[in-house]
This record gives C-alpha cells, sequence and structure tokens, in this order.
C-alpha cells in the first residue's frame, strides 16, 4: 500500500536503499560462512583472508550504500524529529552496525594476518552473526512498521 | 502488527534470503574462481550450498506470502500485468539457476577429483571457472532477481 502512494520519484532512490541492504546481509552472511567453516581446515589461511576481503570489498560498500539512500529516502518522506519507531530501529541497526562492521574488519584483518590461526575466528564468527540478527529484525519492522 | 504488516514482513523476508542468499552465493564463486588450489576451489564452490538452501526458502518465501497479500488486499488482482511478469521472473531464476547449478556442481565435482589426486593447480579446471555459458547463467539469474525487485518497488501500472 506504501508503494501505492510513494512517488514514482522516490522509487529510485528507495531501490538503492534497499539494494544496499539486500548486498550488505548475504555479503555479512557470507562472512559468516567463511568464518564458520574455517575451524581447523587446512584451508583457513585462504579462508581468513577471503573473510577480510569480503568485508572491506563488499561489507562496507553495501553498508555506505544503505545508509546514504536509507536518509536519501527519509529526508523526501519527512519525519522530522516525529519519526515512529520501526525508523528508529532501522537507524539503531544502521548506525551501531557501522562500529560492529569496523570490529569486524579489524578482527578479520588480525585473523588474516594471524595465517588463519587463533581466536579472532570467533570474534569476526560473533559480530558477524550478532550484526545479521540486527539486519533480520531491522529489515523485518522497516516493512512490517509496527506503528 | 495487523495481517498486512505480518504478510508484507514475511513477504520482505523471502526477498531478503532469495536475493542475499544469491549474492553470498556469487561472492563465493567469485573467491573460487582466485583461488589456486583444487581443494581450495572446492570447498568454496561447496560452500555456495549454504547460501542455496536461503535461496530456495527465500523463494519460496516471496512467492507464498506475496500471492497472500495480493488476496488480502483490496488493491491489486494478480492478473496485474506487473505481478504477472514477476511471476514468470520467479519462474525464470530458478530455472536459471538451476541450469547454472548443474554446470557448477560438475565443476565442484572436478576440483573435488583434482583434490584427491595431488591437489595441484590445473589449467583446464581454471578454464571450467571461467566458463561463460555457467557464469552467463548465473549472472542472468541473479539480474532476473533483481528485475523482481524493480517491479516491486515501481509497480508499474499499479
Amino acid at each position: 500500500m506504501t508503494g501505492a502512494i510513494r512517488p514514482d520519484s522516490w522509487n529510485l532512490v528507495l531501490f538503492f536503499h534497499v539494494l544496499g541492504a539486500i548486498a550488505l546481509v548475504g555479503a555479512v552472511a557470507t562472512v559468516i560462512v567463511l568464518a564458520a567453516t574455517a575451524g581447523r581446515r587446512p584451508e583457513r589461511e585462504l579462508l581468513a583472508r577471503a573473510a577480510f576481503r569480503v568485508t572491506l570489498l563488499l561489507v562496507v560498500p553495501s553498508w555506505l550504500v544503505m545508509r546514504i539512500f536509507g536518509e536519501w529516502t527519509r529526508s523526501r518522506e519527512g519525519y522530522g524529529d516525529d519519526a515512529p519507531t520501526w525508523l528508529g530501529i532501522g537507524y539503531l541497526v544502521g548506525d551501531l552496525g557501522l562500529l560492529v562492521i569496523l570490529l569486524t574488519g579489524g578482527f578479520a584483518f588480525w585473523w588474516s594476518r594471524r595465517r588463519g590461526e587463533g581466536w579472532q575466528r570467533l570474534a569476526v564468527l560473533g559480530f558477524a552473526g550478532i550484526y545479521l540478527a540486527a539486519l533480520a529484525v531491522a529489515w523485518f519492522v522497516m516493512s512490517g512498521k509496527p506503528d | 502488527m495487523g495481517t498486512y504488516g505480518w504478510l508484507l514482513a514475511l513477504h520482505v523476508t523471502g526477498a531478503f534470503l532469495f536475493l542475499g542468499g544469491a549474492v553470498s552465493a556469487g561472492t563465493l564463486n567469485v573467491l573460487a574462481r582466485r583461488a589456486r588450489r583444487p581443494s581450495e576451489i572446492a570447498l568454496l564452490l561447496g560452500l555456495t550450498r549454504i547460501p542455496l538452501v536461503a535461496i530456495n526458502v527465500g523463494m519460496t518465501m516471496a512467492l507464498f506470502f506475496g500471492i497472500w497479500l495480493v488476496i488480502h488486499l483490496d488493491g491489486y488482482e494478480i492478473t496485474e500485468a506487473w505481478i504477472l511478469a514477476s511471476l514468470v521472473l520467479w519462474v525464470v531464476v530458478g530455472w536459471l539457476g538451476s541450469l547454472g547449478g548443474k554446470r557448477e556442481k560438475a565443476t565442484r565435482l572436478e576440483a573435488e577429483r583434482l583434490a584427491a589426486e595431488d591437489d595441484s593447480p590445473s589449467a583446464a579446471l581454471a578454464e571450467r571457472l571461467r566458463d561463460r555459458v555457467s557464469n552467463g547463467l548465473s549472472w542472468a539469474s541473479g539480474v532476473a532477481g533483481l528485475a523482481i525487485l524493480v517491479l516491486m518497488i515501481w509497480k508499474p501500472g499499479a
């Protein structure tokens, strides 16, 4: 229904916001798959390098696209200071997400420098897992718009 | 959250699983193409089976809750052009993805065979990873998925 009353000129901005969010979800999930698989596998060095590269080259750019176009969408919808709860949750997950992404990237870099050895793998897995769960909450409330 | 909110949230969840899974599978595929040893290539291609589960669950959810939404809302009909186009694209995504997936499975099995032998880099395997038909099918499937997203946001004719 929201789509039916949204001016066409907003659609491109919303499209890039959603596209960035989808790419972010896929990228974070990939980091989780790589970190979860590594363990004591002989290919752990490759997986650690891959996790860092995916964080740097896909997670961070996707977050930027999602956040920039999200802000643009909000400015057009004119909520002002009276933003609904679902939008606040989106902001929280988006903004705190940058910190979690930076921590994930930092630990992924450290892990890759240690040739896939060490506890840093679990830190990458933990932060990426928490962020994916937060993203799931965000997309659910932002699409269902409870209030 | 009312029925409409729940249906829309579950429909969107399906879309995120489907397209997010496609991003993940595509990323693992690109990583496999950059790996050297057959064991590494086999591992990375094997990992694509995890996002594949998300893709299949997501496609089913998006279709099921999408049709339910159309039935629930008064403003839309299943016969509207943008909805019919989305359904056709949904079938195209599955068909192209399935064709590409079969070729990628054959590449993974070849990589596993080479890994079990001496695990030395193979030009033939590298060639298979660069196979234009296989990659073209996978990318075309992804583009068709994106086209569904475009239709869902613009709703042309609604």
